[in-house]
């Protein structure tokens, strides 16, 4: 069938009126990202860019030219990746066992999923100190069950920091993993069963690729959080372990080098809208196969 | 009357007594909004809140909303506002009370205005009264009384390897993080803190030895308060006493100790916001804080040493001899750099 078939093509042109009426709805919106966003954005990158004798790189060049601060950045990176990885992991079989509940206990994985969301980022930090501490609950088990004789040291730790912002990321992991996976057709593994498929083959060439998109939406979602997170690394590892989000804060209240401050949120800004753009692009080319 | 709820006559005679008091009160802060922002140490908001702000509010009918951070953040939102301030009372340490009167955040006090002023004892008013100390706690050594029943004897403690992962020490983003600092440089110069004050490269030097005793470095004091009261951390270096001894006094297992190379004295100031609303409430906040009514709760509830000459000291109050109290000048001239470089050594 060729394009010159579809009876859309021969449609009469709509009116401008209808034209208007996009616009009209669309305005607000519009209007309130430019000025909440856009022009805000334009004012930390000019702010970024401006030196006592007008534009200059300096501040670029002292965030990705020293040492100290390539390894904020990757701090920042590293927490994201680890995050987002382990989140996947734990994530995705979750999302399947929500979609495939009925009854009461999808009712219940529902509220395990949501109620964590309306508690404080602030509260469920301060939770992890209590748990992870030497006579917490997680040290008091591990030696309950002989893994460990003595308290093992766990707070102010990256591993209590990646304990804790995959706890605090995972729902925005398994929400859309599982809208994707609650709109599967169940019998798309039966018919590949029919021709041949063992259930590993059915899942792995057949399902995985349809959640693909969810896959991509969680792990953009995921890592623009975790990259960016304040709360989370300052109360659970401290100053110990700077981001470029405690190096922001610090450049603003403390340093005074709001130039500074900016070019770091602008490299921030890149490395989250980088990979919502990459993850935008591997959405596309999952739903093209 | 057993029962401890309010009956409509107790209601009633509140009420009278409310208007009886407003109408007492000068009239010029009666007339005066009734709101007032006071920007001050987070540290504080508990004794403030639960003791000294429903005080005032008796005592002027104003109703006080407050902004508890670091003194740095408060003077970050003050330069933020300076065209349209929101808060008219300031509370901040004297380092930070020094950026503020240079950059004219700030706006001098009056005997006129502020009575209380004339009570103070010598060397309370800073720069013709741009702001005056209300209060001086002290600071020292807070430890676990759970973990060591032998208080920490001097700052040599905190660098001792049996103390491994057992230390939280403030960042020098909060003032009180300036006493490790200072600390620091008397241990690895040996000299007395006044002349070790000023050596810093050696204050860096000691301070890097301190990584492997450290939990962690704390911007949030609350925080590292409970982890001590949970017997987590084991000792804090450079504690205010106001922080610490509040604890104590609500019978959780910490107290404080005057290192033998000796403690630390730290003047809170108050100030008036330059160009701030409600001028004149300000005026009676700030006279209200360095009354005798609000110095006693000060006093007595949160261990620090009264400022208002007619006030005692309370008992137990190191002798102000064995306090230190450091070049301020120098450490707000240098502080940023420092802070810069804490970031990139201690982390």
């Amino acid at each position: 069938m060729t394009d010159a078939a579809l009876p859309l093509a021969k449609a009469p042109a709509r009116p401008s009126r209808e034209r208007l009426v996009a616009v009209a709805l669309a305005a607000p919106a519009v209007l309130i990202l430019i000025f909440l966003f856009a022009l805000p954005l334009a004012k930390l990158l000019a702010a970024s860019l401006t030196g006592a004798e007008g534009l200059t790189f300096v501040e670029y060049g002292k965030l990705l030219g020293t040492s100290f601060y390539l390894g904020v950045i990757w701090n920042s990176v590293r927490l994201a990746l680890y995050t987002t990885g382990i989140a996947l992991l734990i994530g995705y079989p979750a999302a399947f066992a929500l979609a495939r509940a009925r009854g009461p206990v999808r009712s219940f994985l529902l509220a395990c999923l949501f109620l964590p969301l309306a508690a404080s980022v602030i509260v469920k930090a301060f939770a992890w100190t209590i748990l992870l501490r030497s006579d917490g609950l997680v040290n008091t088990l591990l030696m309950a069950v002989g893994i460990t004789a003595e308290p093992i040291r766990m707070i102010f730790t990256e591993t209590a920091l990646i304990v804790g912002s995959v706890n605090i990321f995972l729902p925005f992991m398994i929400l859309p993993v599982y809208t994707v996976v609650a709109q599967l057709d169940p019998r798309l593994s039966d018919a590949a069963a029919t021709l041949g498929a063992s259930p590993v083959e059915a899942f792995v060439r057949v399902v995985v690729p349809l959640t693909i998109p969810g896959v991509v939406a969680g792990v953009a979602l995921v890592f623009s959080l975790a990259v960016s997170a304040y709360v989370v690394p300052t109360l659970l590892i401290g100053e110990r372990y700077p981001t470029l989000s405690t190096t922001i804060a610090k450049a603003y209240l403390l340093a005074r080098q709001p130039a500074f401050g900016a070019a770091a949120g602008v490299v921030l800004l890149v490395i989250a809208v980088a990979t919502v753009a990459v993850s935008a692009r591997l959405a596309k080319l999952g739903g093209a196969k | 009357m057993p029962d401890p709820i309010l009956s409509r006559r107790t209601i009633l005679k509140l009420s009278a007594g409310a208007l009886v008091g407003s109408v007492a009160m000068p009239a010029i802060v009666r007339a005066a909004p009734k709101e007032i922002v006071i920007g001050g140490p987070a540290g504080a908001a508990k004794y403030f809140n639960a003791d000294v702000f429903p005080l005032i509010q008796k005592m002027l009918d104003v109703s006080i909303l407050y902004e508890g951070t670091n003194s740095l953040t408060n003077l970050q939102k003050m330069q933020a506002d300076k065209a349209s301030p929101k808060m008219s009372v300031v509370i901040m340490d004297d380092p930070v009370m020094l950026p503020a009167a240079a950059e004219g955040l700030i706006t001098p006090m009056s005997v006129s205005g502020v009575p209380n002023l004339g009570k103070l004892v010598p060397d309370t008013i800073h720069r013709d009264g741009l702001w005056a100390n209300y209060q001086k706690p002290w600071a020292g050594i807070a430890y676990s009384t759970k973990r060591m029943p032998t208080p920490p004897a001097d700052w040599t403690a905190l660098w001792d390897p049996k103390y491994a992962q057992k230390v939280i020490v403030p960042s020098l983003q909060n003032t009180e993080g300036f006493w490790t600092l200072l600390a620091a440089a008397h241990l690895e110069t040996g000299k007395p803190y006044k002349e070790a004050q000023y050596d810093i490269d050696a204050a860096f030097r000691k301070l890097k030895s301190l990584k492997p005793n450290l939990l962690n470095v704390y911007t949030n004091a609350p925080q590292a308060i409970n982890l001590l009261e949970q017997g987590e951390a084991w000792m804090i270096g450079g504690q205010f006493s106001a922080y610490t001894l509040i604890r104590k006094a609500d019978g959780s297992p910490v107290d404080l100790s005057v290192p033998k190379d000796g403690g630390f004295a730290m003047p809170s100031g108050i100030a008036k916001v330059k160009g701030a609303p409600a001028g004149d409430v300000a005026d009676a906040v700030i006279n209200a804080f360095l009354s005798p009514e609000v110095q006693s709760v000060l006093a007595t509830k949160a261990f620090v040493a009264p400022t208002n000459a007619t006030v005692a000291a309370p008992a137990g109050f190191p002798g102000a001899a064995s306090l230190f109290a450091p070049d301020w000048a120098f450490v707000a001239k240098e502080r940023a750099g420092w802070v810069d470089r804490w970031i990139k050594e201690m982390s």
